[in-house]
């Protein structure tokens, strides 16, 4: 058996190797991870890559109303789901797109304060949702009463996000289109509070597969996989 | 284990016993009751956040009660309010008992961090509710509640580390004081880098989220594993009168935790943004660690084999009993979300769930219930009121938690085939929503019953503190132990 000391110091050096190697060393590392220019030459492109700074307001809201319990921003490779594949869930919007999504990278989420890459899958992954997001006002109304949209679904109703007014002279352009018993009482109309934009916003602004310095364009997939 | 049982002057040896209960009285009943309180809200807010994702309009569109803030504090209540409460309880009780001390100093401390640590969760839950929420997992009340929470652990974790520091004997065999020791020295070490690094450094990102996970694991592997366990290594011994089967087992068991438990967590990101040998050792440790689990069950079992009649009427016993039988099932379910063969199918649903779930309500509440109905008595002054309200705990715990368990489990394989299922490709989420609807509504079911029987066991715990237990020389048993007929109470008989 062993003394009071060097149990103690058993248990403290156990503990302090994985504390160490992988939390001390790569959150210290992360400190130096920049943008990155890309190559006109190799990658054809020009800029930096991330392009740009996320919306940091916008993800304030985001992760303030816990959206990540439901929904994912990190998009796996295919050899482990199906994800790449989906259909819209990247840049190409084809209905057969040539190859699939990418997964992402540490760089992707570079300049957010913490990263929602989610808890649980229960509505789609939103990483690339920019690419396929309908106009900002159907996102509204998705917001306000999702129930609007698909009777099935079991997103929340953020009309806390949402002013419901009286309408005064003209109605405002910005109203939300409801319809049947989800439109608002005669006289009165629904407005997305600046929260609610700058939601919008940020989920406009989710896009996280640009191309990454370097590395080749993932090869396209044989046409004939899919009929 | 009790070197002390056979001692020749039983009177004066209860006696001394007696003054160590009497010295830790305060604390613990204190954090017990109030552990039980957040137990009951925590379960009741289970049922509500689980009907919430079936039928999100339920109790109307209030923006306090959505799942995505409702979920959190749901958790949170769990894991602060009644885990780690009621994890500090019994590990003050079992190091003054098993390093045979009086607590010396520091109870009004004690009560004073209790009081603050109630309160902050309370602040830190409402804000959630109103909309402060953090989104980390079980780090979701704000900037504010760690330091607070830290000091209030720390008022805990210094007497009680003392204690074994005071007690250690080089030759002495204490497997269950290592565990608590563990326990004491590594919380505050995870909670303060997990806080430091989400909140204090300029910002992660995604590397933020694989800290966060690990912290969810750590807390898990090298918290709540640890007291659940040693409250296993203190009670089976006790109430069945055998020593441990094995101390090499004990050993290893305790030494492989250690060393396996902080290196797990980013595989819960697999295939994600995080460096590949982060996700890679993760899932090689979580798969490993079915060894220290299955051993330490191995031994658990083996030192209660033959005594199953004492499993069956006394409540300590058979909680812990079918908490221990929960450890290999955890070590199972993390094998499984570990493994990339199984883990990527799992990923992201209800299986996480599942986890959370198994850990620390199906094996760490468990054990803790078991050790509440031992040391309550002998703090109270007072026996257990009803055999009925004991076994009713005992049963809807277990077929509730077993249900979440399975359900969870299911769900998520259901959830990860759908996820995979390339007919679905282009289609929205109708199938995946409508598919796991089935497993929500059994969640929420369970939680209701087990809320209804935690709901007795507050006040049931409410009535033993305030001194209003039954007035008796034996213990409440769950039914007649054959060879102590003369344990037969009038409260057994009314209810066998």
């Amino acid at each position: 058996m062993m003394n009071f000391r060097s149990f103690i110091l058993g248990l403290a050096a156990a503990f302090a190797l994985p504390w160490l190697l992988l939390i001390v060393v790569p959150a210290l590392n992360y400190q130096q991870l920049t943008r990155v220019a890309y190559d006109k030459d190799k990658d054809g492109l020009e800029g930096f890559y991330p392009p740009a700074v996320v919306n940091g307001q916008g993800q304030l809201i985001y992760i303030q109303e816990g959206c990540n319990q439901c929904h994912t921003q990190m998009i796996r490779p295919v050899q482990l789901g199906l994800d790449g594949w989906y259909k819209g869930w990247g840049q190409d919007q084809e209905s057969r797109p040539a190859a699939p999504v990418r997964s992402n990278t540490l760089r992707d989420y570079l300049g957010e304060k913490y990263a929602p890459l989610g808890v649980q899958r229960i509505g789609p992954d939103l990483t690339n949702y920019g690419w396929r997001a309908p106009a900002a006002q159907v996102i509204h109304q998705k917001l306000y009463d999702p129930a609007s949209i698909h009777d099935w679904s079991t997103m929340p109703a953020y009309k806390h996000l949402y002013k419901l007014q009286k309408i005064q002279g003209p109605a405002s352009e910005r109203a939300l289109k409801l319809a049947g018993k989800f439109a608002p009482p005669a006289g009165y109309e629904v407005i997305p509070t600046p929260e609610a934009d700058r939601l919008v916003e940020y989920l406009l602004s989710l896009k996280k597969d640009f191309p990454v310095p370097g590395q080749p364009a993932v090869a396209a997939a044989p046409a004939a996989a899919k009929k | 284990m009790d070197s002390t049982s056979n001692s020749p002057d039983l009177a004066a040896d209860n006696q001394r016993r007696a003054a160590i209960d009497k010295s830790v009285r305060g604390p613990v009943l204190f954090l017990f009751l109030n552990g039980a309180f957040w137990l009951m809200l925590s379960t009741i807010l289970g049922v509500l956040s689980a009907a919430k994702l079936f039928a999100p309009s339920f109790l109307g569109d209030c923006e306090f009660i959505t799942y995505g803030r409702l979920q959190p504090v749901h958790i949170n209540a769990l894991v602060y309010g009644w885990g780690i409460q009621v994890a500090l309880g019994i590990m003050l009780w079992i190091m003054a008992r098993r390093s045979g001390q009086e607590l010396r100093g520091g109870k009004a401390t004690m009560i004073a961090a209790g009081i603050f640590w109630n309160i902050t969760i309370t602040v830190g839950l409402l804000s959630i509710l109103l909309g402060k929420s953090t989104s980390m997992e079980w780090l979701e009340m704000p900037k504010f509640a760690w330091p607070v929470l830290l000091l209030c652990f720390l008022a805990y974790a210094w007497p009680i580390a003392r204690m074994f520091g005071r007690a250690f004997r080089p030759e002495g065999f204490m497997v269950s004081t290592w565990y608590i020791l563990g326990a004491c020295f590594w919380f505050p070490w995870i909670f303060v880098t997990a806080n430091v690094a989400l909140h204090c450094l300029p910002g992660l990102g995604a590397l933020g989220a694989g800290i966060n996970a690990w912290y969810v694991h750590s807390v898990i592997l090298l918290f709540f594993v640890p007291v659940g366990v040693a409250a296993a290594y203190y009670f089976i011994p006790k109430i069945t009168g055998q020593p441990i089967a094995s101390q090499q087992l004990a050993s290893f068991g305790f030494w492989a935790l250690a060393i396996l438990g902080g290196w797990t967590g980013m595989q819960k990101f697999m295939g994600g943004p995080l460096p590949f040998w982060m996700v890679a050792i993760g899932s090689t440790v979580g798969v490993l660690l079915l060894v220290p689990f299955g051993l330490v069950g191995l031994n658990h079992h083996l030192t209660a084999l033959g005594k199953h009649d004492a499993v069956s009427c006394s409540p300590t016993l058979r909680f812990i009993f079918f908490g221990s039988i929960f450890l290999p099932v955890t070590g199972i379910i993390l094998a499984l979300s570990s493994a990339f063969w199984t883990g990527a199918s799992i990923q992201f649903t209800q299986a996480w769930y599942a986890l959370q779930t198994v850990s620390v309500y199906g094996f760490f509440s468990m054990c803790a219930f078991g050790a509440v109905y031992y040391i309550t008595p002998r703090l109270a002054g007072c026996e257990w009121l009803s055999v009925r309200l004991i076994r009713n705990h005992f049963w809807f715990s277990v077929y509730g938690v077993s249900t979440i368990v399975i359900m969870s489990l299911v769900a998520g394989w259901q959830q990860g085939a759908d996820l995979n299922n390339p007919e679905y490709w282009n289609l929205d989420f109708m199938n995946h929503v409508l598919n796991s609807r089935p497993y929500v509504m059994a969640r929420a079911i369970a939680w209701a019953l087990i809320s209804f029987s935690n709901i007795f066991f507050l006040l049931h715990l409410m009535l033993m503190v305030a001194g209003l237990g039954r007035r008796s020389n034996a213990p409440t048993l769950l039914h007649r132990s054959h060879g102590h007929d003369d344990t037969q109470t009038s409260a057994q008989a009314s209810h066998a």
